[in-house]
């Protein structure tokens, strides 16, 4: 009855009541639900598809056994991860696809549990909640509760896709356990950046670099024999020692396990003592102005821009640099043995017994990374105007389209730098270690994946005229979205027109070979009208407020 | 017609079903001091952006000195604004707020900026990301001040502030229209509108119902009369203008509307010892307007 009644609650009710914490998660679901729900269907998704197309890649028993040389290398396991049990469909499935699931949901741990909390505390929705009943760490935890339960539903339904593909339950559920321990853990320390720091954005970048610094010790523990040990101190690292499909040890997701319940612990702990809006940290009290850049509105959109441009660069960086470093052992082990090369090539990595061509395939990916910056500053610019920041400098004499037009001259030239970023690292990685790769192969290597990057920032500047509240999404696309596209696609041998919708389809392997032109200046053609629809669109539209 | 600073025609704005702002038309004159009112959803935002052009008119036209309020170019050169509810960029500190502001701007008096600064008593060495509401507010007032814009629209400047710096907020006011600045302002506070403006627009579910002086307003609406008598009561039944008399023990109250002439004929026939007319206040006035809205 007490459930029904009408009569409004006493005093003395206890604040840990279960209808406003209910009504809390409710709140939380609707926050997440959209996301969470496109990240388990990817990853239960890209598994089940890799799965049932083993048997026709493994068809070829000499291809299967070349592939497993293959893997011990040193670079490629830097790369991939240690493998186990590449004779087996999960196996295989779980060293192509296991690191990649695991960053998905990481990273959208990290972001979901950032947003839902901390953004949408300072954004000053939850002063009006926590007036009400509700102490802090209550409605934190209510929060929390929503995004770690979906890594559990992933671990269901990974584990349900991949046994439901013949893949062995067993192996699959260490491997979907694994996983969603993963996104627990990165929730949690997303969390705990969350309590701790003193904005959102803060919080962010520090639990990014956790997951940045987890990655870069398995990486480091798989490629250097003597430092194998560094895998036990990071959850990319225990998820390799489970060993699915080849043992299925349970030792190393008990430490995961046992991870997890201390960061969430102390981040629910952390909750009960900071202020409603800050974090542990407290920000500075003052500092004296910084007039640098502040002349124009294009000079303040490349002051806003600087922060993130460094951040990214810093995580592109080091990667390519570290894929550099590697170039020469992994060429030279392949040239010696092109059995291996052939194999590779039947794999999806073709021409990889030059530095040339190594180089060629990887900096294929980055335009992933790229893209997705474009799409997010986009995103943040649209924000920007959502929260009314935009409205004093809306209110100058400045018309839309020079605005917007601001922002989209300092995405792009984030975007060069990006990119150029990349190729400098990768090349001065290989000159390092001895290796041949010349200046200008690298950086038209990497500028051959410009127009990729751009179709991004076309498409969030056409979002951000017509629909902004899409404006993310429809940014990360060209860059994300076709770059899916074309490894599922490919993967499930689906049919060319379908493949040709990824605009990867069209990217020539530079330095190896000459760039595509055609499809380039196709691309940034593309890429200009999107643009100026969007642009257009912007100047015409409503500010919104 | 050029010596209006604002001026709009059967203005109007739709959102879907839902007319915002219908068939507004309005003109200010340079050098007024205008009070936008109206009760919240009445649609005053809605007008302030369009005269912005930060949204764009479903029909009719509005111009900031002649020029069509869409070409933000040219008219945001002599307006300046203060929307109503201040938000900056949190990175910035307020110093870099202003400078950003006044770079980007057609151009401000620096020295009184710098004087606005001490008497609205700003810390601008803070980022904007941990100033209350009231400061974010004042940044956005001292930065508009400082302009010196012909036009100054104001949307909700005074919610946040306290009575000091609410005497501030009418202090510059004032130094605006002393220096043929005109004050486009739309506000809750009354006592802000009482004292500092010379016209008033009232707006209510998106339509223009009334503009005039506040002195205009007054006689229009209804004053409270309290006589006190000897003898017989006056009969004021079937008076025009007279509306909820009460009589209380030699005494007699009753609320006045329009000219008072067959009201104090009728009491001129009884016993009159004591006359009293207290005028609305203003808010009484819009008490009435709203009201209506209501019935």
């Amino acid at each position: 009855m007490s459930a029904g009644t009408l009569t409004p609650r006493l005093a003395d009710v206890p604040s840990t009541a279960p209808a406003p914490e209910r009504a809390l998660s409710r709140l939380a679901v609707r926050l997440v639900a959209r996301g969470a729900a496109i990240v388990v269907a990817v990853a239960a998704g890209m598994s089940a598809i890799v799965v049932t197309s083993y048997d026709s890649l493994m068809a070829d028993s000499a291809a299967a056994g070349s592939l497993g040389a293959l893997a011990a290398n040193p670079a490629i396991r830097t790369l991939f991860g240690e493998p186990f049990a590449l004779d087996t469909a999960g196996g295989f499935t779980v060293w192509r696809t296991g690191t990649v699931v695991a960053v998905l949901i990481a990273v959208w741990a990290i972001l979901a549990a950032t947003r839902i909390t901390r953004g949408e505390e300072d954004a000053g929705r939850w002063d009006l909640l926590l007036a009400g009943p509700v102490p802090l760490r209550t409605a934190v935890a209510a929060h929390l509760r929503v995004v770690g339960a979906v890594p559990v539903l992933l671990t269901v339904a990974l584990w349900a896709a991949m046994a439901a593909t013949g893949a062995g339950a067993g192996g699959a559920a260490v491997h979907a356990a694994g996983v969603g321990m993963a996104g627990l853990f990165f929730a949690g320390v997303a969390a705990l950046a969350a309590q701790i720091q003193p904005t959102r954005a803060a919080a962010v970048g520090s639990a990014v670099a956790v997951l940045g610094v987890g990655l870069l010790a398995r990486m480091i523990g798989d490629g250097v024999a003597a430092l194998d040990w560094l895998r036990w101190t990071t959850p990319f690292g225990l998820l390799e020692l489970s060993r699915p499909y080849a043992g299925n040890r349970a030792g190393p997701l008990l430490l995961l396990a046992a991870a997890t319940v201390v960061v969430w612990a102390t981040a629910l702990a952390v909750a009960g003592r900071r202020d409603v809006r800050g974090g542990l940290r407290a920000p500075a009290a003052g500092r004296p102005p910084r007039t640098r850049l502040l002349g124009s509105v294009e000079a303040f959109a490349v002051r806003r821009a600087l922060r993130p441009v460094g951040a990214w660069s810093l995580g592109i960086g080091a990667y390519f640099l570290l894929i550099g470093l590697i170039a020469t052992t992994m060429t030279d082990f392949l040239a010696d043995n092109p059995a291996f090369a052939d194999a590779a090539g039947a794999a999806g990595f073709a021409g990889l017994t030059s530095v040339e061509g190594y180089a060629a395939t990887l900096f294929a990916v980055l335009a992933v990374p790229v893209g997705l910056y474009a799409a997010d500053r986009v995103s943040t610019f649209a924000g920007a105007e959502a929260d009314r920041r935009l409205t004093l400098l809306a209110a100058q004499p400045i018309t839309r389209r020079r605005l917007v037009g601001a922002e989209v001259a300092a995405v792009t030239a984030g975007v060069v730098v990006l990119t150029t970023v990349a190729g400098v690292a990768m090349w001065s990685g290989v000159v390092v270690t001895g290796g041949g790769l010349g200046f200008a192969a690298a950086v038209s290597g990497v500028w051959n994946t410009l127009p990729i990057a751009l179709l991004s920032a076309g498409a969030a500047v056409l979002a951000l005229g017509w629909f902004p509240r899409l404006t993310g999404g429809v940014g990360a696309v060209p860059a994300a979205g076709g770059f899916l596209l074309q490894v599922i696609a490919e993967s499930a041998g689906a049919p060319p027109w379908l493949i040709n919708l990824s605009p990867y389809a069209h990217l020539a392997p530079v330095p190896l070979a000459s760039p595509n032109l055609t499809a380039a200046a196709a691309m940034v053609i593309l890429a200009v009208a999107l643009t100026v629809v969007g642009v257009a669109g912007f100047a015409r539209r409503d500010l919104r407020v | 017609m050029s010596d209006a600073a604002l001026r709009t025609d059967a203005l109007t704005k739709r959102y879907g079903r839902l007319t915002a702002l219908d068939a507004l038309t309005l003109d200010v004159p340079a050098g007024e001091v205008f009070g936008f009112l109206g009760p919240n959803g009445a649609g005053k935002s809605t007008t302030i952006r369009l005269l912005l052009g930060l949204a764009r008119p479903s029909s009719g036209r509005a111009w900031i000195f002649g020029v069509d309020a869409g070409d933000v170019a040219r008219t945001h050169r002599r307006l300046a604004y203060v929307p109503g509810d201040v938000a900056l960029w949190p990175q910035l500190t307020g110093a870099e707020t202003l400078e950003l502001l006044a770079r980007t701007g057609a151009g401000v008096d620096r020295a009184y900026r710098d004087e606005l600064v001490q008497r609205f008593a700003l810390d601008l060495d803070k980022r904007a990301g941990t100033y209350s509401t009231g400061n974010r507010q004042k940044v956005a007032l001292v930065a508009a001040f400082a302009t010196r814009a012909p036009l100054l629209v104001l949307d909700e400047p005074t919610s946040g502030l306290d009575p000091l710096m609410e005497q501030e907020f009418r202090r510059a006011v004032r130094a605006a229209r002393d220096r043929g600045q005109t004050v486009f302002l739309s506000s809750h506070q009354l006592a802000d509108v009482e004292a500092v403006c010379d016209r008033v627009g009232i707006l209510r579910a998106g339509r223009l119902i009334e503009v005039a002086s506040v002195a205009e307003l007054r006689r229009l609406h209804r004053a409270e009369v309290t006589v006190t008598y000897t003898g017989a009561a006056p009969d004021l039944t079937a008076v025009p203008g007279v509306d909820g008399v009460a009589t209380d023990d030699g005494r007699l109250r009753f609320a006045l509307t329009g000219p008072p002439g067959p009201a104090l004929r009728r009491l001129a026939a009884a016993d009159v010892a004591s006359l009293s007319i207290r005028e609305p206040s203003l808010e009484e006035i819009f008490l009435d307007y709203y009201g209506e809205a209501a019935r």
